[in-house]
């Protein structure tokens, strides 16, 4: 089977779903490989390089289209482009079907399967083939190179013979993907970094990326991230006004703001408002990574760069991926050769479209002429749940601790008195049939019992060892009977008595001698 | 008169002992309590000879000398990683002991009978012992006056009480035999049983008890000798059917019954010191079982009743990953940046007598300022306490080794854990595998450390066979070989 990829449409898009070196793979899988003339020119790759990869180069789109039941590329297609499916073609490429009822049915209807690489689930496994994050890597990479190109100074403070340079501050606002990917690259340029996030949970991913964790001071019950595959949920009105509170305060500090904040399905929250703007210093950037969704900051204007009327540069590009466009094409091109390695386990050319698979259904929108979105959960939690914090023990009231220890002590109490009323009564019904002489030495015994009881619970752990020598040495006590008796008349008698006495013996010092050897061993440092 | 003396004595003795028990709640005080129950065994043995034991002096002085010297050479040349093995042995000579004296009462009652019978008179009858012949009185022993006095159902009660003795003695003492081969290796330590398995030893005990009865009905000497036979057999097959692992709760239930078996003796000898002391060893291992049953949260019947064999319920966890090999080197390496480390030693520390090695390991990283600590787990080891002992004597400070409810929730903080030889008490499928034999056992949670090095013989799974998923965590480097040369080969490494 042959898999095509035209070029973009889309004025601007750079990148192209596949490269030269991702065709080489994608043939080991058993496919063939075609493109459109000049689709990888903007990214960097020519169609020579391609065909020196064994990829055949079609001259125009439609040729390509027709002759590849496989088509993949970069962004969501056209209505002209999917007009271009036919039944049985598969098309691997963006497609946001959450906002695209109309293309989901034309494709359906059309016979076609759709896979929607921003579908694929966040689970280990499919990790490999997930766009979405390589694309936020780039995206948050770029935004602070994109800053930097717009900021009149160092990010690194410097002490030079020509005056000291201050380190830029900068605030990256969501630490998703593209969020770290931001802090690592800021750091790496010196820069004081401060990040933010709605989940506490990242605060430690933050920090581990060399940024500081900006701290709420705020008490909220926050979902727990692992419930929506680690994507944000939306926090509640008291939540989000601290949260600007604490940008506000903020502001006049920052002279770089990357905004990254998105939640699915959902229109950019607003998290740097007109007034924060106001406060920055002039010559102060922002970057606003959600500028496709109306962007984080109210300044933006989508794909624009604007300058504030203070002399802040905000930048509402939504085409970073796209400009870095060598890059993103390898990484883009290696995720949906992953694809298409679980999309053919026999490694024949051959795709087994297999819907018990969780990535491959989950991606899945369009199959077999139905609209399969959206998919149903996934069988395997992409994160696993963050066990429950232990509730801190409640402060009891005085009142409260009174009468807990009066119900500690009651129950003690009925233990106590019904343990001494059975033993007691046992006591008695033994008393009650034998005789005075035994009962003597029954006492005796029932005593020392619970002598032995009391006395060895505050034997200390470590010495349990010399405890069970010492019982042991004590225990051939048994030497005074045998003692006793080795001076009956019977023969028999006299030797068995001395044989226990010998063995009782050889107890006693033993027993005694190997624990006073323990015990000189334990000494304080 | 000699009687007044020989009980005061008695009750010296009896209180020492307790102090020598109580003394052992710490480190310090214990080497006083040793004392204690030397000069009290010491009291009590003099006072016995005095008193109603006169007879024979040399005879009985020959032959304690002689234990002494044989129970000193034991104790001295004894390594202190046998030291289970040592006492385990030890148990059965306390059983056999009890054994013989029971027996021995058995033929005094029986020659009683035949004296009285001689003289036309029945032993236990009222009034019967005053019409005894003064020259027949004369030569008898303290003992056998003491059950020529006795009434009819005194014998009887005296008959129960020696069968008792007899009975536990019998048990404790094979049970103890091969407590020690179980030990000392030559016995095999999986826990094995006849076919029949406890139908096997709950028809022992019947018949025991049916031959109690018989005994008790007076049908002769011979019912006693197959019960002890009985009892023997039930000491074997119980304890063969308890896994090596379980030893340390074995042993000390051993050392409880020795104590029953004193005491029992005791009651049939009518001496209270026997009895005390008894009781006081018997009730001490019993709460020591105890003790260490809760710590590996299993039930005393269970662990009597059979090994870790027990029918699971439902599949174990398999285990992904692999276990990952590391040198001296990476270790050392790890060692040098680490600032806090804790050491896990287990049994297979003890075999490898590597002791001094983690000693000498141990004082180096502290001499860098390094906090280094022990965690020791109330069941590592074959004995209770056994790893404290063991450190002991590589003086290891005790105040660096602490116990695993001490210890536990510092692991997070901890860079470096080395676990040296011990196996099921890190296993965290104890906490995260329901189905696993040690299903809801308290394990010390190494695993939480920044990183863990498992020294370990080789690949297999140890002593209870359970596969450890530690040893396929990210953070776990297995550092294989023999404890002793793994750890020396690092002392020169770590700086």
């Amino acid at each position: 089977m042959k898999i095509g990829t035209p070029k973009e449409v889309l004025d601007g898009e750079n990148r192209v779903a596949m490269t030269p070196d991702s065709a080489l793979q994608l043939q080991k899988l058993g496919y063939e490989c075609g493109i459109e003339a000049g689709a990888g020119h903007a990214a960097g790759f020519s169609d020579k390089d391609y065909k020196d990869a064994g990829v055949s180069v079609h001259k125009t789109a439609a040729a390509l289209w027709k002759a590849s039941e496989i088509v993949a590329k970069v962004r969501v297609p056209t209505d002209a482009e999917v007009k271009r499916l036919r039944d049985g073609q598969t098309l691997i490429s963006f497609f946001n079907p959450a906002e695209n009822e109309t293309g989901l049915k034309a494709a359906a209807k059309k016979g076609a399967t759709v896979v929607a690489m921003e579908m694929v689930p966040r689970i280990s496994r499919a990790q490999k083939m997930d766009a979405l994050s390589s694309m936020a890597n780039i995206a948050g990479y770029r935004a602070v190179i994109e800053a930097g190109s717009n900021f009149g100074r160092f990010f690194t403070g410097q002490v030079t013979a020509a005056g000291k340079v201050p380190p830029a501050k900068v605030l990256v606002v969501g630490a998703g993907v593209a969020g770290l990917a931001a802090i690592g690259t800021s750091t790496s340029l010196g820069a004081i970094t401060y990040a933010f996030d709605v989940r506490p949970e990242v605060a430690e991913q933050i920090e581990s990326m060399g940024a500081e964790f900006v701290f709420l001071d705020f008490e909220e019950k926050q979902t727990d991230g692992a419930l929506t595959g680690g994507y944000a949920s939306p926090s509640s009105p008291e939540f989000q006004a601290k949260q600007l509170e604490k940008f506000r305060e903020m502001a006049p500090d920052i002279d770089i703001v990357i905004t990254t904040a998105l939640i699915p399905g959902r229109p950019a929250p607003k998290l740097w408002t007109k007034d924060m703007v106001e406060m920055m210093k002039p010559g102060s950037v922002v970057i606003d990574l959600a500028a496709e969704r109306g962007g984080n900051c109210d300044l933006t204007v989508m794909d624009e760069k604007i300058v504030s009327d203070n002399g802040v540069t905000i930048v509402g590009y939504t085409d970073f991926p796209s400009r870095m466009a060598a890059q993103s094409s390898t990484l883009y091109a290696t995720n949906i050769r992953h694809m298409m390695t679980d999309l053919t386990p026999e490694k024949d050319g051959t795709p087994v479209h297999d819907m018990e698979d969780d990535v491959i259904r989950g991606s899945t929108v369009t199959h077999a002429g139905e609209v399969t979105y959206p998919p149903p959960p996934p069988k395997v939690n992409a994160i696993a749940q963050q066990a429950k914090k232990p509730e801190p023990p409640k402060e009891l009231t005085p009142e409260e601790k009174r009468e807990a220890e009066i119900a500690a002590f009651k129950k003690q109490t009925i233990n106590q008195v019904t343990l001494l009323g059975i033993g007691g009564f046992l006591l008695l019904a033994v008393g009650l049939v034998a005789p005075a002489s035994f009962m003597q030495h029954f006492i005796v015994f029932v005593l020392s019992v619970f002598v032995g009881f009391q006395v060895i619970w505050n034997v200390s752990h470590s010495l349990h060892t010399p405890l069970m020598a010492v019982t042991n040495a004590i225990s051939s006590i048994i030497i005074l009977g045998a003692v006793i008796q080795i001076g009956s008349s019977s023969v028999i008698i006299t030797i068995l008595a001395a044989l226990a006495v010998f063995m009782a013996a050889i107890n006693i010092f033993g027993g005694f001698l190997v624990t006073r050897r323990m015990l000189a061993m334990f000494q304080k440092s | 008169m000699e009687f007044g003396f020989t009980t005061a004595a008695y009750v010296v003795a009896a209180i020492l002992f307790i102090f020598s028990l109580g003394g052992l709640s710490g480190q310090e005080s214990a080497k006083r309590a040793v004392w204690y129950g030397i000069v009290g065994m010491a009291i009590a043995v003099l006072a016995t000879l005095i008193g109603p034991g006169q007879v024979f002096w040399p005879l009985t002085i020959m032959l304690i000398i002689l234990g002494a010297i044989i129970g000193y050479q034991l104790a001295t040349r004894v390594q202190m990683t046998q030291m289970p093995e040592l006492v385990a042995i030890m148990h059965s000579l306390v059983g056999l002991a009890a054994v013989f004296v029971g027996f021995n009462a058995d033929i005094m009652i029986n020659q009683m009978d035949a004296l009285f019978a001689s003289n036309d008179l029945v032993l236990g009858a009222e009034g019967a012992y005053a019409a005894l012949p003064s020259e027949m009185k004369d030569p008898l022993s303290s003992f056998g006056t003491l059950i020529a006095k006795k009434l009819a159902v005194e014998v009887t009660i005296l008959q129960v009480e020696l069968v008792l003795g007899i009975w536990i003695g019998a048990v404790t003492f094979t049970g103890s035999v091969i407590a020690y081969g179980k030990l000392a290796g030559k016995v095999d330590t999986s826990a094995k049983q006849l076919p029949g398995g406890h139908v096997l030893n709950a028809g022992a005990a019947g018949l025991s008890l049916l031959f109690t009865i018989m005994y008790l009905a007076g049908s002769g000497s011979w019912t006693l000798v197959l019960l002890t036979l009985l009892a023997l057999f039930i000491g074997y097959h119980l304890i063969m059917g308890i896994g090596g692992a379980d030893m340390p709760v074995v042993v000390s239930m051993l050392n409880s019954y020795s104590g029953w078996a004193a005491a029992a003796i005791g009651f049939s000898l009518g001496n209270d010191l026997l009895i005390v002391v008894g009781a006081l060893v018997g009730s001490s291992g019993a709460i020591l079982s105890y003790i260490m049953c809760k710590a590996m949260n299993r039930s005393f019947v269970s662990v009597i009743l059979g090994g870790w064999g027990g029918a699971a319920a439902g599949e174990q966890q398999a285990v992904e990953g692999e276990q990952v090999a590391i040198d001296a080197d990476g270790v050392a390496a790890a060692l040098n940046d680490a600032s806090s480390v804790i050491i896990v030693p287990g049994y297979g520390m003890a075999v490898a007598q590597a002791q001094q090695a983690v000693s000498e390991l141990t004082n180096k990283m502290r001499a860098k300022g390094k906090e280094v600590r022990f965690a020791i787990h109330p069941v590592a080891g074959r004995l209770p306490g056994h790893m404290n002992v063991l450190l002991a004597e590589a003086k290891v400070p005790y105040d660096i080794v602490l116990e695993m409810d001490e210890i536990n929730e510092d692991f997070p903080e901890t860079d470096v854990v080395i676990v040296i030889g011990s196996n099921d008490i890190v296993n965290p499928a104890a906490q995260d595998d329901p189905n696993s034999p040690i299903a809801g056992m308290p394990v010390l949670e190494v695993w939480k450390a920044k990183q863990v090095f498992v020294s370990k013989r080789g690949q297999g799974t140890g002593y209870s066979g359970i596969e450890n998923p530690l040893f396929f965590k990210e953070n776990t480097r297995m550092f294989y070989g023999d404890a002793k040369d793994s750890v020396s080969k690092l002392l020169p490494l770590v700086e």
